[in-house]
C-alpha cells in the first residue's frame, strides 16, 4: 500500500458501512451516527486530540453517490458538433447511468505521522486505547462491527474497509506532530522575541537571547509546546 | 455539519468514473509524484496541507456481513480529500485561476466534468459532488500549511544559531544574529485566529464562544 | 478585433475617476423611496441627466465635457421598492442582496470600525423600511480656470444640487433625501461632501496622509481613452508585457477572465452594462499616523521618508513606487527622471512595473499597501530547498543518491523567493480576477494634525463585477490577512484592522535583500490607522436597465 504513505506520513481512508436500521425513536442509524458526530463538535475538544500523532481527520457519512449530468460535456456532443448526422438517439444512449448506494457509509479519511516504517497498527492501536469509548459510539452502528472489543480485532476491522489512495500529496510536511507543534510554538515564540528585542545593544541581546533559548527550550518536545487541537491563544501554551 | 476546523477546510468530493478508464487516471497519478515539476503549480499555490485521491472500484465496497446488501453500481468512485487554508471560494477559484490544466488533467476521466474554466460550471460541478464533513479535527488550528513549514525553518535556523554563537564575540554575535532574522524574514508572520469565512451566524457565535472558553454555553448538547 | 464598449450606455462613474478629469468637488446623497411609483418617475427624470461613459471633446461622437456630472446606483431594499420584480432580485449576488453591515465579519468592520461607530446614515440604514438607503446620487463638479478653479467647482456642485433637490422636491414625499452624514462638528448633514486635498490652496492628488491616491486603477477592454495606460494596470502576461483586463471583471455582461459572463440578475437588459458598486467612508486617524510614522521612523534605518513609503510602496512626494526607487540615491535618480518625462513618460514611471526584481520584498515589503491590493504576478513565488534537480528527481527513482552528487542543486538563500517559472496558467493568475476600480474622493479637513477625532478621510467606491469574489476577497484576506504573502495573519499595514486587544498585537516585517547583510524591520504594535464609517453596496445599472427600472417594464419572463 505504497501509495498511502508519503515519507513518514500515512493517509487512511476508511469506509464502514451503516447497517439499514433505526433506532427506537425512529432515527436511522446513519442519522444516529451523524448525530454523534455531530456532539463531538460541542466538546471542548475533539476526541481526535487524545490520539497521538494525529495531524488533521475528519468523519462524515456518505449517503449515496451523485450523478452530475451536465450536457455537452461528453465525446458524443463533441462528435455531435463535428458530424452533421450523429442520432439524438445515441447521444440518450450515452447519458450517464443512474448509481446509487444500497448502504450509507461512515467515512474516517485520516493524515497521521506514521514514521519510517508505516507503523498503521500502532496507529490504530493508540486510537483505540485512547478513545474506544468514541468508536464504540460512532462505529457501533455499522456490519460487522459487533464483537470488535480490543484492538486487535479494530485493527482487523479497520483494515477491512480501508482503501488505498492513489495520490497522496503532502504539502506541509510529515514530521512527528510533537515536533510540528514544537516548532510552530517557537515560531509564535521567537516572533514576539525579534519584535520586542529589536533596536537593543549587543550585550543586552546576547543575554536575552540566552534567557530565551532556556525559556523555550528548543530541544524539548514535551515543554513548553503547543496542545494538540489548541484554538484559545491563552490556553494554547502547554507549560512543563 | 462543520467543514472548517481554524484555518483548515476539509472538502470531499465524490465523483463517477468509468472503469475502463480508471488505469489511466491511475497513470498520471502516479506520474504526478514521479515526473518533477508536475506538482509544481501545487506546490506554489501551498495551500494544502495533505490532500489524496482515492479510487473505489464499482465492486470494491467493504461488505462484511451476510445481512449488508451487496452494491450494485455502473461506475467506479474517485474520492477527493483536501485540507486546505482559505474559504471554498478561495480554494476553487485559486487553483482554477493558477492551474486550471493541472484539475483537468486529473478530473478530466470523471463523468461528465465540466473542465475548470469557466468557473461556473466547475463550481456547480464540485458543489454537487461535495460531501459535507460532520466531525473535523485539526491538530493545529491557528496554523496554516505556510506557517507549519516556516515552523520547521525557524526551530532548525534558532537551533543552529544558538550552536554557531556560543563562543563567538558580541560582534560576531550580531552579525549572526541578522543573519538569522533576514533568514526567517518570511516565516515570521504571527499566527492568530483565522478570519471569518463562513456566514452561518451559528458558526460565528460558536466560534466567538470557543474562544472565550464559553463553549458549553452555546447550548447544544444533543446527541447525548 | 478590438472590442469598443458601448460607452453611451454605461454611467460615466465606472469607466472614470472624475478627480483624474477636472473634477475635484463631489457630492454624495442617499434618498429614501416611500412610494415606488413616484419614485419610479423621479428616477426617470434623474436619467434624463445621468452622465454616460462617452468620450469628451471635439468631433463625431465625442460630446463637451460637462460642468457636472450626475450618477446614480441603487441597494438591494431600493431596487425591490421601485418595483423590480422578485424574478429579477433573486438573480442578485447573495452579498448584495445581504448589505454591507451584514457583511462586516468577513469585512473585519469590528471595534472602532464596528457599524454602532458608523455615520447616523450608515447606522439605521436597513434598521426599518422608513430609513432604508434606497438610491445613491453622486454628483462631481469641473474645476475652472485660474484662481477661482476650487469656487467655480463648487458653484457647479450646488449648481448641479439644485437642479437635483428640485427633482426630489417635485416627488412631494414620494422620495425624500435622508440625513446623518456626520459632519465637521458631530452635526448631520443630507449629503456627504468630498473634494480633493488642498496644500496651501493648490490642488493635490493625496489623501490626508499625505500619499498619492489612485495611480494603478485597472485598464479594461473596450475603454477607447485608455489605450495609453495598460502599462502596470491591466494583467501581467508572459515576458513582463501588459494587456488589459476581461471587461466582464467589471461590467456585467461581458466577457469577464475565466471567458464565461459573470453571474448577474435576469433579464440581460437590466444587468448588460451595470455593475456592482461598493462604497465606503474611511475615517483616517491623522495623529496616530503622525506619532507612530515618527516614533518607528526615529528607529528606522532609512529614515522617516523611507518608512513612509514602505507602509504603501510608494514615495509620498510624487508617488514614486519603491520598487522603481527602493532608496534615497535610487530616488534622486529617479526624481530626475521623473522631472524631465513628458506626461506619458511620467505616467509610465508611476505605474510601469512588475515585482519580477523583488520578489523577497526587499524593496517594496509584502505588507505594504500597493502589494497587498494589487500583488500583479508576485504571488507565482517559491522558496526551494536543497535537493535534486528535476532530472536527479527522476534519476533517484533508478539509483542510488550517492551516485547522483552531480544532480544536486543548493537551495536557495535563506529568506528569499524567487518567481516559480510556469507554475501558474499565467503569471497574474491569483491576482487578475480580485482587481478594483476605484472611485471617490478625499473627504472633510484635517484641522489639527494632532487629534484622530477630527472629520477626515476618504470616500471609496469600488467597482466590480463580482463583490465577494473581488472586493471582500481583497479585504478580507489580503488586507487583514496574510497567507498568501507568507505573512500568516499580519495585516496590511495601512488598512488593516489592527488590534486594540493586547492578545492579538499587529505587527509587520519590511523584508530586506537577501543578499544584504541587513535585518528587516519589524514593525510592532501597529494601530488601527484606518476606520469605517459606513457604507453599503449598490447596483450601478446601464442607461437601458435605468429607463426600463423607471418605467417599470423590468420583466425576465
Amino acid at each position: 500500500m505504497a501509495s498511502n504513505i508519503s515519507g513518514n506520513a500515512y493517509a487512511l481512508t476508511i469506509l464502514s458501512p451503516i447497517k439499514n436500521s433505526f433506532t427506537d425513536d425512529e432515527v436511522s442509524y446513519a442519522d444516529t451516527v451523524r448525530d454523534r458526530l455531530q456532539s463531538w463538535n460541542s466538546e471542548p475538544n475533539s476526541p481526535m486530540a487524545l490520539v497521538p500523532q494525529t495531524y488533521l481527520c475528519r468523519y462524515f457519512v456518505l449517503d449515496d453517490v451523485y450523478t452530475e449530468s451536465l450536457p455537452g460535456a461528453s465525446a458524443i456532443d463533441t462528435l455531435i458538433d463535428l458530424l452533421p448526422f450523429v442520432p439524438d438517439s445515441l447521444r440518450r444512449c450515452y447519458w450517464p447511468k443512474e448509481d446509487h448506494l444500497n448502504s450509507s457509509y461512515l467515512v474516517f479519511s485520516c493524515n497521521f505521522h506514521c514514521g519510517p516504517n508505516a507503523d498503521l497498527d500502532g496507529y490504530l492501536r493508540n486510537m483505540w486505547n485512547t478513545i474506544s469509548d468514541k468508536i464504540k459510539e460512532v462505529w457501533g452502528f455499522c456490519h460487522g462491527f459487533d464483537g470488535v472489543d480490543n484492538a486487535d480485532k479494530f485493527i482487523d476491522y479497520m483494515k477491512k474497509c480501508q482503501f488505498e489512495a492513489t495520490l497522496f500529496f503532502v504539502g506541509s510536511n510529515d514530521d512527528p506532530l510533537e515536533e510540528q507543534l514544537k516548532a510552530l510554538y517557537l515560531k509564535q515564540e521567537f516572533s514576539k522575541f525579534a519584535v520586542s528585542n529589536q533596536g537593543l545593544d549587543t550585550a543586552t541581546l546576547r543575554a536575552n537571547f540566552k534567557g530565551f533559548i532556556q525559556r523555550v527550550a528548543p530541544a524539548n518536545l514535551t515543554a513548553p509546546t503547543w496542545t494538540a487541537g489548541g484554538y484559545r491563544i491563552d490556553k494554547l501554551v502547554k507549560r512543563g | 455539519m462543520s467543514n472548517i476546523a481554524g484555518k483548515a477546510y476539509a472538502m470531499n468530493v465524490i465523483t463517477p468514473i468509468r472503469s475502463y478508464l480508471t488505469w489511466v487516471n491511475k497513470l498520471i497519478f502516479w506520474a504526478a509524484v514521479k515526473v518533477p515539476g508536475v506538482l509544481t503549480g501545487l506546490v506554489t499555490l501551498s495551500l494544502i496541507h495533505y490532500a489524496r485521491w482515492v479510487i473505489i472500484p464499482k465492486d470494491k465496497f467493504p461488505h462484511l456481513d451476510p445481512s449488508q446488501p451487496k452494491e450494485n453500481l455502473n461506475y467506479n468512485y474517485m474520492l477527493f480529500f483536501s485540507n486546505f487554508n482559505g474559504s471554498w471560494d478561495q480554494y476553487v477559484d485559486s487553483f482554477t485561476f493558477a492551474i486550471p490544466g493541472g484539475l483537468d488533467l486529473f478530473w478530466k476521466w470523471n463523468i461528465r466534468y465540466s473542465k475548470s474554466v469557466a468557473l461556473t460550471p466547475f463550481h456547480d460541478y464540485i458543489r454537487y459532488n461535495q460531501l459535507e464533513t460532520i466531525h473535523y479535527y485539526n491538530a493545529y488550528p491557528l496554523a496554516a500549511s505556510n506557517d507549519v513549514k516556516s515552523a520547521k525553518t525557524v526551530k532548525s535556523s534558532l537551533i543552529q544559531f544558538e550552536k554557531d554563537t556560543q563562543t563567538v564575540s558580541d560582534e560576531e554575535f550580531l552579525k549572526l544574529y541578522n543573519g538569522l532574522l533576514r533568514g526567517l524574514q518570511h516565516d515570521l508572520g504571527d499566527m492568530y485566529p483565522t478570519p471569518i469565512v463562513t456566514m452561518s451566524a451559528y458558526q460565528v457565535e460558536r466560534r466567538q464562544k470557543w474562544h472565550e472558553g464559553k463553549l458549553a454555553e452555546a447550548g447544544e448538547n444533543h446527541g447525548k | 478585433m478590438t472590442k469598443k464598449l458601448d460607452l453611451l450606455d454605461i454611467q460615466g462613474n465606472v469607466i472614470r475617476a472624475y478627480g483624474r478629469f477636472g473634477y475635484p468637488v463631489a457630492r454624495y446623497v442617499c434618498l429614501n423611496v416611500r412610494d415606488g411609483a413616484k419614485g419610479r418617475e423621479f428616477v426617470g427624470s434623474i436619467s434624463k441627466k445621468v452622465t454616460t461613459a462617452v468620450e469628451w471633446g471635439d468631433g463625431p461622437g465625442k460630446m463637451k465635457q460637462p460642468d457636472w456630472t450626475i450618477n446614480i446606483s441603487f441597494t438591494y431594499q431600493g431596487l425591490k421598492d421601485l418595483g423590480v420584480p422578485t424574478s429579477s432580485l433573486i438573480g442578485f449576488s447573495p452579498e448584495f442582496v445581504s448589505g454591507m453591515k451584514a457583511r462586516r465579519d468577513i469585512l473585519g468592520d469590528d471595534g472602532p470600525s464596528s457599524p454602532q461607530h458608523w455615520d447616523p446614515i450608515w447606522q439605521r440604514n436597513r434598521e426599518t423600511r422608513e430609513n432604508d438607503v434606497h438610491i445613491l446620487v453622486s454628483i462631481n463638479a469641473l474645476a475652472g480656470q485660474g484662481l477661482d478653479w476650487l469656487k467655480t467647482a463648487e458653484k457647479n456642485r450646488d449648481q448641479a444640487y439644485k437642479w437635483f433637490q428640485g427633482e426630489v422636491d417635485k416627488t412631494k414625499g414620494g422620495v425624500v433625501i435622508l440625513d446623518g452624514h456626520l459632519g465637521d462638528n458631530g452635526e448631520q448633514f443630507k449629503y456627504q461632501d468630498a473634494k480633493i486635498v488642498l496644500d496651501n490652496g493648490k490642488p493635490t492628488s493625496k489623501e490626508h496622509f499625505g500619499y498619492t491616491d489612485g495611480i494603478s486603477d485597472p485598464v479594461f477592454e473596450g475603454v477607447p481613452y485608455d489605450e495609453n495606460r495598460v502599462k502596470g494596470r491591466g494583467k501581467q502576461i508572459p515576458g513582463g508585457k501588459w494587456a488589459p483586463l476581461a471587461t466582464g471583471e467589471f461590467l456585467l455582461g461581458h466577457v469577464d477572465e475565466a471567458m464565461e459572463y459573470p453571474p448577474s440578475p435576469e433579464p440581460v437588459l437590466l444587468s448588460r452594462n451595470g455593475t456592482y458598486m461598493v462604497y465606503r467612508k474611511l475615517h483616517e486617524n491623522v495623529a496616530t499616523f503622525d506619532r507612530y510614522l515618527e516614533e518607528q521612523g526615529s528607529k528606522f534605518p532609512g529614515g522617516k521618508e523611507l518608512l513612509a513609503a514602505k507602509f504603501v510602496g510608494r514615495w509620498r512626494d510624487n508617488g514614486a513606487p519603491l520598487v522603481k526607487a527602493p532608496d534615497a540615491e535610487s530616488k534622486a535618480k529617479y526624481d530626475a527622471q521623473f522631472a524631465a518625462a513628458d506626461e506619458q513618460g511620467k505616467d509610465d514611471l508611476l505605474s510601469d512595473f512588475t515585482y519580477d526584481d523583488d520578489m523577497s520584498g526587499g524593496k517594496c515589503p509584502f505588507s505594504s499597501h500597493i502589494r497587498r491590493i494589487n500583488p500583479r504576478a508576485s504571488l507565482e513565488m517559491i522558496h526551494e530547498e536543497a535537493g535534486f534537480t528535476p532530472l536527479g528527481a527522476f534519476l533517484s527513482l533508478f539509483l542510488p543518491p550517492s551516485w547522483l552528487g552531480m544532480f544536486k542543486k543548493a537551495g536557495d538563500k535563506p529568506g528569499s523567493l524567487k518567481v516559480s517559472k510556469g507554475a501558474f496558467n499565467t503569471p497574474g493568475a491569483l491576482s487578475d480576477r480580485r482587481r478594483l476600480l476605484r472611485r471617490g474622493l478625499p473627504y472633510g479637513e484635517v484641522k489639527d494634525r494632532t487629534r484622530d477625532d477630527g472629520n477626515h478621510g476618504i470616500i471609496i467606491m469600488m467597482v466590480n463585477a463580482d463583490i465577494n469574489r473581488q472586493f471582500e476577497f481583497v479585504q478580507q484576506q489580503w488586507i487583514n490577512y496574510g497567507n498568501d504573502f507568507k505573512a500568516g495573519n499580519d495585516k496590511e499595514i495601512i488598512l488593516g484592522n489592527h488590534s486594540l486587544d493586547d492578545k492579538f498585537p499587529s505587527k509587520a516585517v519590511l523584508q530586506v535583500d537577501p543578499n544584504s547583510d541587513q535585518a528587516p524591520f519589524l514593525l510592532s504594535d501597529i494601530p488601527r490607522l484606518v476606520e469605517t464609517r459606513g457604507g453599503e453596496y449598490f447596483f450601478i445599472p446601464s442607461i437601458t436597465a435605468l429607463h426600463m427600472i423607471a418605467r417599470g417594464v423590468v420583466d425576465p419572463t
